[in-house]
């Protein structure tokens, strides 16, 4: 199963679709999660992700923005899919009874 | 971007290290925090390559084996000293020799094979062991270096363990049957205390042998 960063950073990168390298992906988190995160963190853990088949990487074209380096391009694989939905729907199945997910009030002992 | 950062990013591999400093570039970090960033994606990466169990085996097996093989070279080297005052024959000095380059250049061998990113650590272990026995040496009528007869093939091990990573499965049979039988035969059970620096040889054996198959079954 993935770890909650891994599924942050794939489902950011499935939503850049054709756009999504490092830089995008790690102001989309910072963004969209509201966490900071490191290029460390984010260059690991893609890293990890490519070599279990979840994620293609490959090198993309040079700006003058960027100094005339290449960008590393992401695409979430099929198998990446297939675990992202997984794991979001384990997420969800988990969270079912929980009051924030249910609109309830917080019942306190 | 600083240019200390591009000096730090010679760490990194080359795909990632273009991709880094552009991010860097493209977000306007500068100074420390560039550094920082860079440093902190090495330190990360090398921590994932810790993950595996490869590293952890290729250290013990680069500082376990230089400790013994340090004693191995002192023994060869006295044992010299006894030759040439008659004290000692050739035939058995020459399989005493064999045995530690066997046992140098397997131990090198899997450590280069195993290690892949993180063998300088191995390397590290092997020198500290090394220097800590060079620098204690007290024996007064032989050189200091004479316990470093080892590093040679050691190393000669290691640059082709990493070049080729694994030996066909006749040529690692070979050699840990031959190692195993010239220590029984010259010593009989003598230096049984060093069987650690057997398992390299049978390791490369082992892992021939996977390979061997695995190419069958593709074959196949």
């Amino acid at each position: 199963m993935l770890g909650e960063f891994e599924y942050v950073l794939m489902t950011v990168a499935a939503g850049l679709g054709e756009s999504a390298y490092g830089a995008a992906i790690r102001e989309e988190i910072e963004k969209v999660a509201g966490r900071s995160c490191s290029i460390g963190a984010l260059y690991t853990t893609i890293e990890r992700l490519e070599k279990k088949g979840l994620l293609k990487t490959w090198m993309g074209e040079a700006t003058a923005q960027r100094g005339g380096r290449a960008k590393r391009m992401v695409r979430v694989t099929p198998k990446g899919m297939h675990a992202a939905k997984e794991f979001y729907e384990a997420m969800m199945r988990v969270s079912r009874n929980a009051s924030w997910a249910t609109g309830e009030p917080e019942r306190v002992s | 971007m600083s240019s200390l950062a591009e000096m730090a990013a010679i760490f990194l591999a080359l795909k990632d290290r273009d991709a880094v400093l552009g991010d860097l570039a493209e977000t306007g970090a500068s100074g420390w925090s560039a550094l920082g960033s860079v440093l902190g994606l090495v330190v990360r990466q090398q921590m994932e390559l810790w993950r595996a169990w490869q590293p952890w085996v290729a250290s013990s097996v680069a500082f376990a084996g230089s400790l013994l093989l340090l004693s191995v070279s002192f023994g060869l080297s006295v044992d010299s000293r006894h030759l040439l005052r008659g004290e000692r024959e050739y035939g058995s000095l020459l399989c005493e020799a064999l045995l530690m380059l066997s046992w140098a250049w397997t131990s090198g061998f899997v450590v280069g094979s195993l290690s892949g990113k993180t063998r300088w650590v191995s390397g590290i272990l092997c020198a500290i062991s090394c220097l800590s026995c060079v620098l204690r040496f007290q024996d007064t009528s032989l050189s200091r270096l004479c316990v470093l007869l080892f590093l040679l093939p050691g190393v000669v091990g290691a640059v082709q363990g990493v070049r080729r990573a694994r030996l066909s499965h006749r040529t690692a049979l070979t050699l840990a049957i031959a190692m195993t039988a010239l220590m029984l035969v010259w010593s009989g059970m003598l230096y049984m205390q060093n069987w650690f620096l057997f398992l390299p040889a049978w390791w490369l054996v082992a892992h021939a042998d996977r390979s061997k198959l695995s190419n069958e079954k593709a074959a196949a």
